[in-house]
């Protein structure tokens, strides 16, 4: 399968001809990432549940005071003005309160729940950076991107809504209760048969709801693909003439969101509506019962236009936790797939033992020994190939898409692991090396280069403060970009934008040149990077080539093959082998598959 | 060039509106609510009757209580009130849920398809603006009107409704309640007072927690950027191994958020502490100055109690409004932004005289063609001249910025050139309709743009349902079905984020059979072959050759590999035509052409310098 084969250097995998991985993870609740990562703030949880019965408390205790003031005074016909008025401060003092303490409670709420989701956030991308490339290559970048911004903003709004109501109207809930069942323990029971049907009402709309509003949102995102697309190919439908077929086909998916959303606000309504009755149903049912309890003087007044209060109360609180289900239900996929990430295992790991070389005592030699490796079981790309490089030597790579070049640069990074024989530098195996400083000792330049957003200077020491400023801009000068970027706006200090999208192709490729020269590796690998250039740009890389290759054991990968004419050393490949290798006169006096290949491209030149 | 368009716009909006230009302006803008009002107005007079029928009906509910308690206290309840009462309540309960429930229904549902609407309206007006608007804005700024806008409306169109219509009914019988009781007014306005703070602090801090909420927003999408960037330069960061670097940038990204969420939260909490605070402020000054008339007799016991109940009704529905208030303020930048949209006509339009042509035997003419892009004041082209007899191949060859894919946008009008410049079989191409022009010239453009949909779907995007033979038949031209062939669903096979993703050499191959299908009168090849490898650039150049034979085609490429065989080549510079001939004669002369040549001969080897 050749298109599987340039995998690694692609800028996204054709993950769809794989299964894609579907990690197996059992589901992990919400609540575990709260028990995690609670630890350090417990401190604070305590302060805000404190906080909380605080402000519950002086909520609730306001209208008793009313109370007091119609029972024991106006009632009673007394004429103390003042003992109403110190009430009125009393009143004043538990308001005060319960504006405080709530605003306490959110306070520190949400400065632990924040705190929790930034380190939750930064280890996961710590974890998805700790991957191998093969992961990369595997997992389709949109879903990364999913993990770490919706999902743990999913776990965010668990802290910020589901924790909360639990919190407050649980507790608000069983005050109430507790309230009941001291005014009246029979009603109350009574009462509490009511439980069951709430629950059954949840439980039978709960998964008819989840379902609804994930077909909404599934519906919505699609909508939202389908017209980014549409408007940035907005010139090509054009030029197509194909407006009309695109409109109808929006009219589609805007009329399936459309209906989906019904769905969702119909059964959201019916949910809460059906809750609604239920309450007031519930002070039927109580009036019902008191009232023929009361009859039998069974209970006092007072205590049935307490009770009729309460019941009212007691949906509200049920009705906001309720409304939370949806919230905890995202909460806890989200977890899970978090989770997942946390438990999945970079596929290429560092040795228990590995050797650390002395990094200035690198002399770039190579050797591959019998190496045999395929993407898929049973589908080896490389086979049985052995190479050895002399340090310094430059070699050239050529060969058809597929051949099988980018896949031994991607073992020799240890992109991948081989599956059988072994890639050696200075004659330590790469997989003795410590991953990272393996990765310094090759250096890797890619037909399209990279540009963080940032300024050139960063680019080019890729955001590492401690290599100092002049390095970097004497390596731009070193590779020949110096005039180009003193012609820019702010010099070295110009804020490169949505991957560099202001500089030329071959602009690009100068930076990651100078990249080369101020992380100075022993070994280096062209492959394609001066493909696909405008000529002119091409002529200017060229030199910068020639620089940065100097002392180097250098391999160049080229489709082209003037690029690797001069090399010491030609290795023609085919169908995961080296089928020829020797200098170009020598490959071409051979007239075998070189000159085949040779032949090609001259009559591209020449005609 | 650009005044003229401005002109246009301008002209065309007098003629049809008869107005000035300042009318013409307002007059698009409210169309979008209204238009969609007009329709469904009476839809809206039954969903608030409805509400508020369900309102009156829970109004009655404090009443049955109140008369159930009296009967109490006087002692007169028997067995058979009891059940009484308790059915009444029932009643009174159940239609509340049931009315309230299909009312409300009715206005969120009005929402929706206006939403619905909305965005279909938008679609369609977003097909007709030119490439121009998009360079310009970028498409998520109209991905933003589409999504944020529409909703932002649709939301206060449906909680507007429906919370004004609550808020309205229990304020007016809370107040004819209370004006209707002994009370005197002054004891009711001095006990309201501070409840009246209510909508005026929602107005204030409303807006505040908003903008932080946008911050917040910001930030995030300021991480979701940072995780983007970082997960596509991986291979820069794992080769130079610098992963605690990014770490760190990525780090500080989510430190911001944290902030910014904590800085939100410190105005909404307060927010939402100060509500309450204020309808606790109401219900002291009626216990201090309701207490005090109540002690001398001035008001009853009865109305007392009531009071303090009327109060508390009113602390929701005053918020509701200060609510409402600030949606409606927030959807109305939204709707004048969308109006605004609206109102913008695209630049590009078809005359009233366009005519139909049939390109198959139609030269096209490039006649002292000079352009600037709008809001630039350099030329990108420069009296350019061209005469391309039917059935003959151009190449046009030059560097980057040279004016090559202008030249190509202004042929097929996706900007347009100045009037006369550009002639197809003899016509205008500002007097031909766009649908001929767009049929008759097949367009390849460099960046090999597809959809995320089929392979088949996206070859035969100009006619979709094309058999499968022609499609196939298209791919074997463009050398890409081979490797279609290998993927496990063949031309059935789904590209984009959830399916394949090609590489840019196939990528182009796809988009390059998607113009060849069309089989058009003219093909315009627009560096259409950048990325693929020598050999097989080879083989497409000698299978266009093939099927274009007789037929009109445009080459551009910076490789003059890709055009040598045109019958004319062009060299572009700086927007002007610096040499033009056939490639043996250009080769003779001392030009750019051959300095292009030897350097793509050449340069690799000169510089590789061993």
């Amino acid at each position: 399968m050749p298109k599987a084969i340039d995998d690694w250097q692609g800028a996204r995998s054709d993950s769809a001809a794989q299964p894609q991985m579907r990690t197996h993870v059992k589901s992990v609740s919400a609540f575990r990432a709260l028990y995690e990562y609670a630890g350090p703030y417990r401190l604070t949880f305590l302060g805000v549940i404190g906080c909380t019965l605080l402000a519950i408390a002086a909520d609730l205790l306001q209208p008793y005071l009313v109370k007091i003031v119609i029972d024991d005074h106006l009632m009673a016909g007394s004429q103390d003005y003042g003992t109403m008025l110190v009430i009125a401060g009393v009143y004043l003092a538990l308001a005060l309160g319960g504006l405080l303490f709530t605003y306490l409670q959110n306070n520190l709420l949400q400065f632990a729940a924040q705190s929790i989701i930034a380190a939750i956030r930064k280890r996961i991308f710590r974890h998805i950076m700790s991957q191998s490339m093969s992961y990369f290559n595997r997992v389709p970048s949109g879903s990364l991107i999913t993990h770490v911004s919706s999902d743990t903003e999913a776990l965010s709004a668990f802290f910020s809504q589901v924790l909360l109501s639990l919190l407050r109207d649980g507790m608000t809930l069983v005050f109430i209760v507790a309230v009941m069942f001291k005014l009246d323990v029979t009603l109350t029971l009574y009462c509490l048969c009511l439980l069951p049907v709430i629950a059954l009402i949840a439980v039978s709309f709960r998964s008819y709801i989840r379902r609804t509003y994930q077909m909404a949102r599934t519906n919505l995102s699609r909508l939202i693909a389908f017209t980014a697309e549409n408007l940035a190919g907005m010139g090509l439908i054009q030029a197509f003439h194909q407006e009309k077929e695109q409109q109808s086909q929006f009219l589609v998916r805007n009329r399936a969101y459309f209906k989906a959303n019904i769905r969702e606000v119909r059964s959201n309504v019916l949910f809460n509506r059906s809750y609604e009755i239920l309450g007031n149903l519930a002070v039927a049912f109580v009036t019902w019962l008191g009232g023929k309890a009361v009859l039998g003087g069974g209970i006092e007044l007072g205590v049935l236009y307490a009770f009729i209060t309460y019941i009212r109360q007691f949906f509200q609180p049920i009705n906001n936790i309720t409304q939370q289900w949806n919230t905890l239900q995202s909460a806890n996929v989200s977890a899970s797939r978090i989770w997942g990430i946390f438990a999945t295992e970079p596929e290429v790991k560092d040795a228990p033992e590995p050797v650390v070389p002395d990094e200035s005592q690198v002399k770039g030699k190579l050797d591959f020994e019998r190496i045999t490796f395929g993407y898929a079981p049973d589908q080896p790309v490389i086979r049985d190939v052995s190479l050895q490089v002399r340090p310094g030597e430059m070699i050239g790579i050529v060969g058809t898409t597929g051949a099988g070049k980018s896949s031994l640069i991607g073992l020799m990074c240890r992109f991948y692991d081989v599956w059988s024989g072994n890639v050696r530098i200075d004659g330590t195996d790469v997989r003795d090396i410590p991953q990272q400083k393996l990765q310094r000792m090759i250096g890797l330049v890619q037909q399209e280069p990279y540009l963080f957003s940032g300024s050139i200077v960063d680019n080019v020491r890729l955001f590492d403060e401690s290599i100092p400023r002049e390095e970097a801009v004497a390596a731009c000068r070193l590779v020949g970009a110096d005039a180009l970027i003193r012609r820019m706006k702010d010099g070295y200090d110009t804020r490169l934008t949505d991957r560099g999208s202001g500089l030329s192709a071959g602009e690009r490729q100068l930076i990651s040149f100078a990249r080369i020269v101020v992380f100075k590796p022993k070994i280096l690998i062209l492959d394609e990077a001066t493909a696909n250039l405008d000529s002119h740009t091409e002529q200017l890389l060229q030199s910068a080539l020639n620089y940065v290759s100097r002392g180097r054991t250098t391999l160049v990968i080229a489709h082209r093959l003037s690029t690797v004419m001069h090399a010491d050393r030609i290795l023609v490949m085919k169908a995961g082998q080296i089928v020829e290798q020797g200098k170009h006169a020598e490959l071409l006096a051979r007239r075998g598959y070189y000159e085949e290949l040779y032949r090609h491209s001259q009559g591209r030149h020449t005609g | 060039m650009h005044l003229e368009i401005d002109r246009g716009i301008v002209g065309l909006c007098e003629k049809g509106e008869r107005g000035a230009e300042r009318k013409c302006d307002k007059l698009k803008p409210v169309r979008l609510l209204l238009d969609f009002l007009r329709v469904r107005w009476y839809f809206y007079l039954l969903g608030i009757a409805i509400i508020t029928s369900a309102n009156l009906f829970y109004a009655y509910y404090p009443k049955v209580l109140g008369s159930f308690t009296d009967t109490l206290k006087r002692g007169e309840l028997t067995g058979s009130s009891v059940v009484d009462y308790s059915v009444q309540l029932m009643i009174i309960g159940l239609s509340y849920g049931i009315l309230g429930g299909i009312g409300q229904f009715i206005i969120v549902y009005l929402g929706r398809s206006f939403e619905n609407v909305a965005r279909r309206r938008l679609f369609g007006h977003l097909t007709l603006l030119s490439e121009h608007y998009y360079s310009k804005k970028g498409v998520g700024h109209f991905l933003s009107y589409m999504m944020n806008d529409v909703t932002a409306v649709r939301e206060s169109l449906a909680m507007g409704v429906n919370q004004t219509t609550n808020a309205t009914i229990l304020m007016v019988s809370a107040v004819a309640m209370m004006l209707s009781s002994d009370i005197p007014l002054y004891v009711i306005a001095v006990c309201i007072l501070p409840l009246l703070l209510i909508p005026f602090i929602v107005v204030k801090i409303g807006p505040v927690i908003r903008q932080r909420s946008l911050d917040t927003r910001d930030a995030l999408s300021r991480m979701t950027e940072s995780a983007e960037e970082q997960f596509a330069g991986i291979r820069v960061t794992k080769k130079f191994a610098v992963e605690d670097v990014m770490n760190g940038r990525f780090g500080d990204t989510v430190d911001a958020i944290r902030d910014r969420q904590i800085r939100l939260i410190r105005v909404s909490s307060l927010f939402q502490a100060l509500i309450p605070f204020l309808g606790a402020l109401s219900l002291i000054v009626t216990l201090a100055f309701g207490g005090y008339h109540a002690l001398h007799g001035t008001i009853t016991l009865g109305s007392f109690v009531a009071l303090t109940l009327y109060i508390r009704m009113m602390i929701n529905p005053l918020q509701a409004v200060g609510n409402v208030i600030n949606s409606m303020q927030r959807s109305r930048a939204s709707l004048d932004r969308l109006n605004g949209l609206f109102a913008t006509l695209p630049d590009i339009r078809e005359s009233d005289q366009a005519v139909a042509l049939d390109m198959g035997k139609a030269a096209i003419e490039v006649e002292g063609l000079s352009f600037s892009y709008p809001d630039t004041d350099s030329e990108s082209l420069h009296d350019v001249s061209i005469t391309v007899q039917p059935g003959k191949t151009l190449g046009i060859v030059g560097k980057t910025g040279s004016g090559k894919t202008t030249l190509v946008k202004l042929l097929l009008r996706i900007y347009d050139p100045p009037a006369g410049t550009i002639r197809i079989g003899g016509v205008d191409v500002r007097d031909l309709k766009l649908e001929s022009l767009r049929s008759g010239i097949a367009y390849v453009p460099q960046d090999g743009f597809l959809f995320s949909t089929t392979i088949r779907e996206n070859i035969a995007f100009y006619r979709r349902d094309s058999d499968l033979e022609s499609v196939e038949n298209a791919a074997r031209l463009a050398q890409i079905h081979a490797s279609i062939a290998e993927f496990p669903d063949r031309f059935e096979t789904k590209l984009g984020e959830r399916g394949v993703t090609l590489s840019g050499g196939q990528r182009q191959r796809t988009s390059l059979a998607r113009g060849l299908i069309k089989q058009a009168p003219i093909l315009v090849l627009d560096d259409s072959v950048s990325a693929v490898d020598a050999v097989t650039e080879k083989r497409i150049i000698d299978s266009i050759r093939q099927d274009r034979s007789g037929k009109t085609t445009l080459i551009i490429a910076h490789r003059i590999s890709a055009l040598k065989h045109a019958d004319e080549i062009i060299v572009l510079d700086e927007g002007r035509i610096v040499q033009r001939g056939r490639h043996e004669e250009l080769l003779k002369q001392d030009g750019v052409y051959r300095a292009l040549h030897a350097i793509q001969e050449e340069g690799s080897r000169v510089a590789q310098g061993y």
